[in-house]
């Protein structure tokens, strides 16, 4: 069998299978779950791809992934958005929004999101808002033990999953409209009526821990070192730890801890009901109704201090036993998705290095030309697990961002050329920007790949509640309006505004530490080693490259030790 | 030429279809039609406005490397797919899909590479024809393949953080003898170091396997069979024919127990799979359905083992099978990662346990019908746009060459009875057909 919208994976964090997501139980979707987009063949053969995992394989690094659609945390509320088309209802109380698309298919899909995230996170409680998803997608509910539901919805293939950003929850499903009827009274008193019982907690608290301390530090070292910027980067802010929490606190935390923070945010102010496909026209009204039974609660506004500054280049080295050296640096950007520079930013990004693609730049410089590792990327939005997937998962919309860039392991004695070809070609896109034939280009490619982003239903659904919260209005068209307005100039206005290449975070994962730290501070000459003869202007670059100058000095080096990291 | 229509709907198959397995579970038209040259084409129509994807399968994966000092040469081959030929060099052909919006990309298993792409309706003759450019044209020099060589060390080293990585790589050195599925996708960690010295035989490798009778073109979306077949008949028509056959060594059949164990040089929490042979792929012999049908019945978060250990118990925290479909007899894999050591022994008894009841105990008739339908939904489930029905038909024509293969195969589903779970749990779960592999920390 093939693609196993019903095989799994399980693993506590997600797991499926093959092609496509995850349908199958409730188990080993949720909280911690995670969902896969694949392809390929699956069970036990792992497929290998020129740019990507996908499929089988998918599933099984998956393992070691991020797991878990990853939380996220906020803490305020509600954003600066815009409140763009949403549908009210009527009824006492708050309005509860709704984002609707109502189609023909013979699928139905939920995303029942709520404006509250990681960040919101009590300090010493970090991890309860993931923890909370956790209890209510992966738990049962007063009237159905977890065990039940998994055998209720097994027959239907569907699978009921929570993803927890900073500051938005999302629960999500899709189910053939054969079975809506089942399918919504399982999710709906999964969410309204939990069963909060200690079982499940243990299950799912040991679960959350054994992520953090096996998935992440010990399988998986890319997404050790992307988590951990993003915690070096927001060190002392609500986004300052992962999404899944902390090790330490989690250990800590009680069932009451969860149902408190339930109480408080799981209401009908935070709550956004979406729906798409091929649902009865009453349907959403009655949805609305049944979620009245949520405290009407106010609407809150999540209020984030502005991100701590970043002076000079900082380096954490974590070090762990593996073969490989995980690079991952950036700094905040003042720019989201509902900022008027972020479609031209968004732009710079793709060409510099769009998400496994051999078309962008550092691609083709570090892996095409000099064959460095497997790809090397660059972001301006939170993308977790992208070793796992080509597109970005919806429903991670934050306030704040950074701007990254992701090189994937290389070799150790490689690394510090590695480092220093991606600080370099970074100062050359600032310093000289882009030009006209790769601005054309790249405009041409955003303009057509944008339908690809939003080729599912449930896909559309997410990137309609995202621009409910950006404010925005429709996703593709916002795109292709605002790449059809923008100049050369723009593009290299914003290049100049918001990147620069002096003051970046910069996490390293790698075996030799202080060997690594050692030839950095020293800024001795890091001379890459070829396999075969390479054209003379490719060495001359290397030349420069080689000698190019990181202002590292050694305290503005730590080492830390796997062991303590998400600690 | 050939041409085969078959039409259902979602909704009639899954009403109609699990109660009698009479219709067709692949819901959409397809065509088949078949060049002079060996080459398929098999064209799905669908209405997603404007979408199509592109999926040139090619039948040829690691099963493949049969030769010593070779292992991982069909995925090292599919990279190589990307450096260009004399009328697109690669800068050129990235320029090509950069402009058109295409998602492009390839992967490589045992049994099959396949080289995709997305894109919008209006570009539907540019990818053929670049892609038909670099089956029939690829060139490239020593040094870009020795960069490349080094790009694929790059990925085997990304891939090494992860245990079950390991795991499958020396299950599958333990279980085997002769047959190339003793290694993994990737290959043996010596024959990828060796890779950058083996300009030669890429170029062998090519000529033998970069043929139109390995390969078949799988367009599905905005399109028409008539424009499609017409395409490509223009650039893909004049692919010449190979006639090499491998020659693909039996496995003989195992005759005792064998295990192995993995000290895993970081802390991890214990993992442990049990493996035995199973069959070959079939939409006709009752086997591997049958297997499917247990995976999901044995092992599934559904299952009695799955509630003990995982739910009830705790003391398991992943629980899953890789039953997964072959062209030769493969694995039948399920694993476990234990949340303590002490455990080991007890998760690995319920395991065995589990795969000796289905021997003896007949399972329920409704559970039974609740895995039917779940693999009817799930697949109803999976096809969502143009890419994932492409997916989807890129695994079974990889097998199969045909989509009917699905259909065949989900009424092989609707037809396993209870007495054929036990009969073929009894054929294969065979102790001297087994091998066990645990990975645990290092002291």
């Amino acid at each position: 069998m093939r693609h196993d919208r019903g095989l799994w994976l399980a693993v506590g964090i997600i797991m499926v299978i093959l092609g496509t997501l995850v349908h199958g139980s409730p188990s080993w979707t949720a909280s911690g779950a995670e969902t896969m987009h694949g392809r390929g063949n699956v069970h036990g053969a792992l497929p290998t791809m020129r740019n990507d995992d996908r499929g089988p394989v998918a599933a099984l690094t998956m393992i070691g992934g991020d797991g878990g659609r990853s939380p996220g945390n906020t803490l305020m509320s509600a954003p600066t958005p815009k409140r763009p088309p949403s549908h009210g209802d009527a009824g006492p109380g708050p309005k509860i929004a709704t984002v609707l698309l109502p189609g023909e298919s013979p699928l139905v899909s939920f995303r029942i999101l709520f404006n509250v995230g990681a960040a919101s996170d009590p300090p010493g409680k970090e991890g309860v808002a993931a923890l909370t998803a956790a209890m209510l997608s992966q738990g049962g509910s007063r009237q159905m033990t977890y065990e039940q539901i998994v055998q209720a919805m097994y027959p239907l293939a569907t699978s009921f999953t929570a993803q927890v950003d900073k500051e938005m929850t999302v629960f999500y499903g899709t189910t053939h409209r054969d079975n809506l009827e089942t399918y919504y009274r399982i999710i709906s008193d999964m969410l309204l009526d939990p069963g909060w019982r200690e079982e499940d907690f243990t299950r799912l608290k040991t679960e959350a821990i054994n992520f953090l301390k096996v998935n992440l530090r010990s399988s998986n070292d890319e997404e050790l070192g992307k988590e951990e910027l993003y915690n070096f980067i927001y060190e002392g802010h609500p986004y300052g730890h992962h999404n899944r929490g902390r090790v330490g606190a989690l250990e800590k935390l009680t069932l009451a801890d969860v149902k408190a923070f339930y109480r408080q945010h799981y209401t009908q102010a935070n709550l956004v009901i979406g729906l798409a496909g091929g649902y009865p026209p009453d349907f959403p009204e009655r949805v609305i109704t049944d979620f009245r039974r949520l405290p009407p609660g106010s609407p809150t506004r999540l209020k984030l201090p502005p991100p701590p500054p970043i002076r000079g280049l900082k380096m954490r080295i974590i070090q762990k036993e593996t073969r490989a050296t995980a690079i991952s640096f950036g700094f905040p950007i003042p720019v989201n998705r509902s900022h008027p520079d972020w479609p031209a930013l968004w732009l710079v990004r793709s060409y510099f290095g769009e998400h496994r693609s051999s078309n962008s730049y550092l691609f083709q410089r570090m892996r095409e030309i000099r064959g460095l590792n497997y790809g090397d990327y660059a972001y301006i939005e939170y993308f977790p697990r992208g070793m796992f997937q080509f597109y970005p998962d919806p429903n991670l919309a934050r306030q704040q961002q950074i701007f990254q860039v992701w090189i994937r392991p290389v070799e150790p004695r490689n690394a510090h050329f590695a480092l220093r070809i991606a600080l370099y070609e970074l100062k050359k896109l600032v310093d000289r920007g882009m030009t006209r034939e790769d601005f054309e280009a790249t405009r041409q490619y955003l303009s057509k790949f944008v339908n690809l982003m939003v080729r599912t239903q449930d896909r559309r659904l997410g990137y309609a509640l995202d621009s409910r919260y950006y404010g925005i209005g429709e996703f593709t068209q916002y795109v292709r309006r605002a790449l059809a307005r923008l100049t050369l100039d723009d593009v290299n206005r914003v290049i100049k505004k918001y990147l620069q290449y002096k003051n970046i975070k910069i996490v390293v994962v790698t075996k030799d530490a202080r060997g690594f730290r050692d030839a950095v501070a020293s800024n001795r000459p890091s001379p890459i080693h070829y396999p075969a003869p390479k054209p003379k202007e490719i060495l001359q670059e290397d030349e420069i490259i080689a000698h190019f100058h990181l202002d590292l000095r050694p305290e503005d080096i730590e080492i830390v030790p796997v062991e303590r990291v998400f600690q | 030429m050939k041409m085969f229509t078959f039409i259902g709907t979602l909704l009639c198959l899954l009403i109609a279809g699990s109660a009698h397995g009479t219709k067709d579970v692949f819901p959409y038209t397809y065509f088949i039609d078949d060049l002079p040259n060996g080459l398929r084409v098999i064209t799905v129509p669908t209405d997603h406005p404007n979408i199509v994807a592109l999926q040139v399968v090619m039948q040829v994966g690691s099963r493949n490397e049969v030769e010593p000092g070779k292992s991982g040469f069909a995925h090292f081959f599919e990279h190589m797919m990307f450096r260009g030929t004399k009328k697109f060099p690669a800068e050129k052909y990235q320029q090509i899909l950069k402009r058109a919006g295409v998602d492009s990309n390839a992967y490589t298993s045992d049994d099959l590479t396949v080289y995709h792409s997305t894109f919008s309706a209006e570009d539907l003759e540019t990818l053929l024809m670049v892609e038909a450019d670099r089956f029939q044209n690829l060139t490239y020099s020593v040094e870009d393949f020795k960069t490349e060589a080094k790009a694929v060390l790059g990925e085997y080293n990304k891939n090494s953080a992860n245990p079950l990585r390991k795991m499958l790589e020396v299950l599958r050195d333990t279980a085997f003898t002769r047959h190339p599925y003793k290694h993994t996708t990737m290959g043996f960690l010596r024959d990828i170091e060796d890779m950058p010295n083996q300009y030669e035989y890429s170029r062998t490798f090519f000529q033998r396997y970069y043929r139109p009778e390995y390969a078949t073109i799988i367009v599905v979306g905005d399109v028409t069979r008539e424009r499609v077949v017409s395409l490509v008949k223009k650039y893909w028509g004049s692919w010449p024919r190979g006639s090499y056959v491998p020659d693909i060594p039996a496995e003989p059949e195992q005759t005792e127990p064998k295990s192995a164990h993995i000290d895993w040089p970081m802390p991890t929490l214990p993992w442990i799979m049990i493996a035995y042979k199973g069959p070959a792929y079939s939409d006709e012999a009752k086997d591997m359905a049958t297997m499917d049908i247990i995976a999901n019945l044995a092992f599934s978060p559904s299952s009695e083992l799955y509630r003990r250990l995982v739910i009830k118990e705790q003391k398991v925290d992943q629980l899953f099978p890789l039953f997964s479909d072959h062209r030769d007899p493969y694995l039948l894999i399920v694993a476990a990662r234990v949340k303590d050591e002490k455990d080991l022994d007890y998760v690995k008894e319920r395991i065995l346990q589990t795969f000796a009841s289905l021997k003896t105990t007949p399972v329920s008739r409704e559970r039974l019908e609740a895995v039917k339908s779940h693999l009817r939904y799930s697949f109803a489930l999976s096809l969502d746009d143009p890419q994932s029905i492409a997916d989807t038909l890129a695994h079974y024509v990889a097998l199969r060459r045909t989509p009917e293969t699905i259909n065949k195969l989900y009424r092989l589903y609707d037809a396993i009875t209870v007495e054929d779970v036990q009969a073929m749990a009894r054929k294969y779960f065979v102790k001297a057909h087994r091998t066990i592999v645990t990975l645990a920390s290092k002291r």
